[in-house]
């Protein structure tokens, strides 16, 4: 669905920027996908309306609203907005997915303190003191004050030889 | 005097010290948020959610309402002091306030923009004391049509008063029903949009999603050129302003008061419409209109005194009839829900002494703001010379530890990630944001009184349109959609706010 | 290097302080024997309907019972939608340790795993069973203006024109809408329900803003409705009167040979182990029968009829084999 919209319209409409019809038609797809399964939730049941309704509706408002904003994009094509910095994004993204993964691992304090050293001092070529108080802080600091400060129990290493020594 | 009394032990109730903490710290980390360039109230106030689930009801509730009027503040700081707001309605202020910064009279226009969000505050509660008795015994003749009905007002509102398409703003709105609904369903109990994954039966995260469609992607659009600004704190002595420079604030303050509370009423109206409108009114009306742009004291007084009544102000309908007016208070709604109470109509009837301790407690966090802000303005200085890399890191450290405390799990992580990348996206095609937030909250309360309506009309849509009280507001809501008229005279704030 | 240190020094500690400021609040407690519940771990009471209902709020009257008794935090928390099913998915889904318990209350969370269409994650294996506390009897009311003024005028009404009133229930397949229907299969009677999901307090608000004309409910919802003389029990689906509505006519009186009523205790996930079960089953019992709790229960119009672990376990097999046989009566029929 979405590239076949995509690729139909973009011979007719070269100005349209990219970008914005892989969103129409994304946003499109999510809308008739959502058309297609809520009907089989049920739209009405011998109770009453039923779990399908109200997506239903959603669904039709949101592909309608795509078929719209497609149209006008046709007619007037807007201003694509800025690019964004890919290296920033691909940074912070792969960074974060990498702490997610590993943070049942590794437990909190030893994720997260590579984690902000590798913002602070390798992406951020902060020097190297303040570098690891800030690190520590928000690591062991943090642990220890969401632990016992706050109840709130963060992760601790799966490793029982890095549990042992506290992490 | 029934709600003289209730008043009465809410301040009783608020005054305990552990809830007197939670207000100071509210309203500290408030401030902080309104200071911080990369984070605003939105993703402020979601992230700081997880710190609060803790805390019985009364305490949360009192430290997340802090913490929304403590950024009302908080940004006029670095638009007095640097010229860049620090959220989107300090934005006018940065005219005269850092004209006076440059004048040397910075400490006065701190001061005085104190005093006015503790005015303006302060009214804008009295106000809401006022309402909230008469607007709960309503409460009643609220049925799930008429409640269906009044969201639709909310929702087609901000639809129409966030970003410049409205197609656009609708599909915002749709996106954020579509995902209130990922989960068992909260009527029949069939799972929908779950992909098969246990993990969704409860829905995706409110605080993870809001973190990530706000603060995370806010984060990744950033571009490279911002340098850590050198600012100097004022000296304590001149802090005081001078006795011409109250006189001159007063009408001024007066004056925002009005403009704040009256705007703070209408749901989709931002702080930011009332603090560029109270500018206006000084340009207008004030004795001094020509010193305004060259550091007057009207220019600080009046935007900030709005922008404050406002925030407060727009308490009342979240309180009242259970509509959040802005994305935050959309936000402050989801944090009252989690908390297991119900803003609206029924907030009174049900849990009255924790709504009177929340009620009380913001005159109190007014206060403690004004105490607050102008002895510590040393520490916010200090706070805006912390290197953007540094900070970056921090944020996204509260990022990680907000998302994963809601459920201890590294899956809501995971969810954060991921909507932070839609967020961008969404950014990035300029399609608003304030919708989605609105209708995530929104939206199982909306599709319950949806289903409960139909229920009692057993099937005719009707129902809406036959009562009167719905039919009104379903016709308020059509007018808003379908009003050209409306849409000429939308505020041009509206269209650069960063908070829609 | 100096400044920058010190800054970010001073946002740590800032942070810090705020941190175990939030925590004042919660870490209040302290001695704990064994290992568990551990010192200053919050133990979770899930509550599968919103706040102010009748199952709310027993087991917010248990709580500060509960933590004297565990020496440690108990924290009730509303999972209210689908009629309980929301709630008592998240309690089965979390770990086994003591940490999260729920209140579990009959039929609907006997009867929600039975349906097959509402896709519950649970069955009735995925609960331990602590203790059950009460047995609430259903009752039906009207408006006070209502011009019905006994159960046979109502139903009789309903029966000539089905459909023509509302009634409310707490959820799908509760114990409400078992009620109703029961009654709609031996009477011929009609009504057109409306199922509040999140509970009975949303039952009980649409009610008093008279949005559905009659209240399907428990004794306890509607004691204090009807001291305040804003609505009408017409009777009470138990073999004898209750005593907090010594007033009202059982069913069984005016004619009906009905019983129904909604059964809440307290459970916990499966595989809880045997020491860390054996100290909540006794930390309940303290609590359910506290004589405290007992009478201000009994002031909810409600009698205390505690059953251990293991008997409300075989009393739990038993309601699914009843329920079992009427279950079609509340499952849609496309």
């Amino acid at each position: 669905m979405t590239t076949e919209s995509v690729t139909a319209t973009s011979k007719t409409a070269a100005r349209v920027a990219p970008s914005v019809l892989a969103g129409i038609g994304a946003f499109a797809a999510v809308g008739v996908y959502v058309l297609i399964s809520s009907v089989g939730l049920g739209l009405w049941t011998s109770l009453g309306p039923g779990p399908g309704l109200f997506p239903f509706a959603m669904g039709a408002v949101l592909a309608a609203m795509s078929a719209v904003w497609l149209l006008q994009e046709l007619r007037r094509p807007s201003e694509t907005a800025e690019g964004v910095d890919r290296a920033l994004v691909i940074a912070v993204v792969a960074s974060l997915v990498v702490l997610a993964a590993v943070m049942d691992l590794l437990g909190f304090q030893l994720s997260m303190f590579l984690f902000l050293m590798y913002h602070l001092k390798l992406r951020g070529r902060r020097a190297w003191p303040s570098s690891l108080v800030t690190a520590l802080a928000g690591s062991v600091g943090a642990f220890y004050a969401f632990n016992y400060g706050l109840n709130v129990a963060l992760p601790v290493s799966a490793f029982p030889l890095l549990n042992t020594i506290g992490l | 005097m029934d709600t003289l009394n209730e008043l009465m032990g809410g301040f009783a109730a608020a005054m305990t010290w552990q809830n007197l903490l939670f207000a100071f710290l509210g309203c500290l980390l408030g401030t902080i948020i309104g200071v911080l360039p990369g984070i605003g109230p939105v993703a402020g106030v979601a992230l700081l959610i997880p710190l609060t689930l803790n805390l019985d009801a009364t305490g949360a509730i009192i430290m997340l309402c802090a913490i929304f009027y403590g950024t009302a503040y908080g940004g006029t700081i670095t638009s007095v002091l640097l010229n860049t707001p620090g959220e989107a309605a300090s934005a006018i202020t940065t005219i005269d306030g850092y004209a006076m910064t440059k004048l040397g009279k910075a400490g006065a226009a701190l001061t005085i923009a104190a005093v006015g969000s503790f005015v303006g505050g302060t009214v804008a509660t009295l106000g809401l004391v006022m309402a909230a008795k008469p607007l709960g015994e309503l409460g009643l003749l609220v049925g799930p049509p008429e409640f269906f009905a009044l969201m639709v007002v909310g929702i087609s509102l901000l639809v129409a008063l966030a970003g410049k398409s409205m197609v656009k703003a609708v599909i915002s709105g749709a996106l954020g029903l579509l995902i209130a609904m990922v989960g068992i369903d909260p009527v029949a109990g069939a799972p929908r949009f779950t992909f098969g994954m246990d993990r969704l039966l409860d829905g995706v995260s409110f605080v993870a999603v809001i973190v990530g469609v706000f603060g995370l992607s806010e984060l990744l659009s950033y571009r490279k050129g911002t340098t850590t600004p050198n600012v100097h704190a004022p000296n304590l002595r001149s802090l005081l302003p001078t006795g011409r420079e109250w006189r001159r604030s007063a009408p001024a303050m007066a004056r925002g008061t009005g403009i704040g509370f009256g705007l703070g009423l209408i749901p989709g109206m931002t702080g930011s419409v009332s603090s560029l409108l109270a500018y206006g009114a000084e340009k207008k009306f004030s004795r001094h209109r020509n010193e305004l742009g060259k550091g007057a004291i009207e220019g600080v007084a009046g935007p900030e005194t709005a922008n404050n009544s406002h925030a407060n102000a727009a308490l009342i309908p979240l309180f009242t009839l259970g509509i959040p007016a802005s994305p935050t208070i959309a936000v402050l709604m989801g944090a009252f829900l989690q908390q297991g109470l119900t803003p609206g109509p029924t907030l009174f009837t049900e849990h009255s002494e924790i709504a009177w301790a929340i009620i009380a407690s913001l005159f109190i966090g007014n206060l403690l703001l004004l105490v607050l802000n102008v002895p510590l303005v040393g520490l916010w200085t200090s706070i805006l010379r912390v290197p953007t890399t540094i900070l970056t890191a921090l944020i996204l450290l509260f990022m990680v530890i907000g998302a994963y405390t809601i459920n201890f799990s590294v899956f809501d992580v995971f969810v954060m990630i991921g909507f932070g990348l839609l967020g961008l996206a969404l950014r990035h095609l300029d399609i608003p944001l304030a919708p989605m937030v609105l209708t995530l909250v929104l939206g199982p309360l909306m599709e319950r009184s949806l289903r409960e309506s139909l229920e009692i009309s057993q099937g005719d849509f009707g129902i809406f349109t036959s009562r009167p009280i719905s039919a009104v507001l379903i016709g308020l809501g059509l007018l808003i959609i379908f009003s050209p008229l409306l849409k000429l005279r939308k505020p041009k704030a509206l269209n650069e706010d960063p908070e829609t | 290097m100096n400044t920058r240190s010190r800054i970010a020094a001073a946002l740590a500690a800032a942070s810090l302080i705020a941190l175990t400021g939030c925590g004042a609040n919660a870490g209040a407690t302290n001695a704990a024997g064994g290992d568990f519940p551990k010192k200053g771990k919050t133990i979770d009471l899930v509550v599968a309907f919103s706040s102010g209902g009748a199952v709310d709020t027993a087991a917010r009257l248990i709580q500060p019972i509960l933590e004297k008794e565990l020496g440690t935090n108990v924290e009730v928390i509303n999972k209210p939608g689908a009629g309980g099913q929301i709630g008592y998915t998240q309690l089965t889904g979390a770990a086994p340790d003591g940490y999260t318990i729920g209140a579990t209350g009959s039929p609907s969370v006997v009867v929600s795993p039975l349906d097959p269409s509402r896709g519950a994650k649970y069955t009735r294996d995925s609960f331990q069973p602590l203790g059950r506390q009460v047995i609430d009897p259903t009752v039906i009311a009207v408006q006070p203006d209502s011009p019905y003024q006994t159960l046979k005028d109502l139903l009789d009404a309903a029966k000539a024109n089905p459909k023509s009133m509302t009634a409310s229930t707490t959820g799908l397949q509760t114990g409400e809408h078992f009620a109703m229907a029961q009654i709609q299969e031996s009477t011929g009677s009609e009504f057109a329900p409306v199922h509040f999901s999140e509970g009975a307090s949303q039952a009980t608000t649409a009610f008093l803003g008279k949005h559905v004309d009659i209240l399907v409910a428990n004794v306890s919802d509607v004691v204090d409705l009807t001291k305040q003389g804003k609505a009408r029990v017409l009777g009470v689906m138990t073999s004898e009167r209750a005593p907090a509505l010594p007033d009202v006519p059982t069913f069984k009186e005016s004619g009906y040979d009905l019983e129904a009523g909604t059964t809440r205790g307290y459970s916990a996930p499966a595989g809880l182990p045997d020491e860390v079960a054996k100290k909540l089953e006794a930390a309940i019992q303290k609590a359910i029968e506290d004589p405290a709790v007992v009478q201000k229960m009994q002031d909810l119009g409600l009698q205390t009829s505690y059953l251990s672990g293991e008997d409300y376990k075989q009393y739990w097999a038993g309601q699914e084999e009843d329920f079992k046989k009427v279950l079609p009566l509340v499952q849609k029929t496309d």
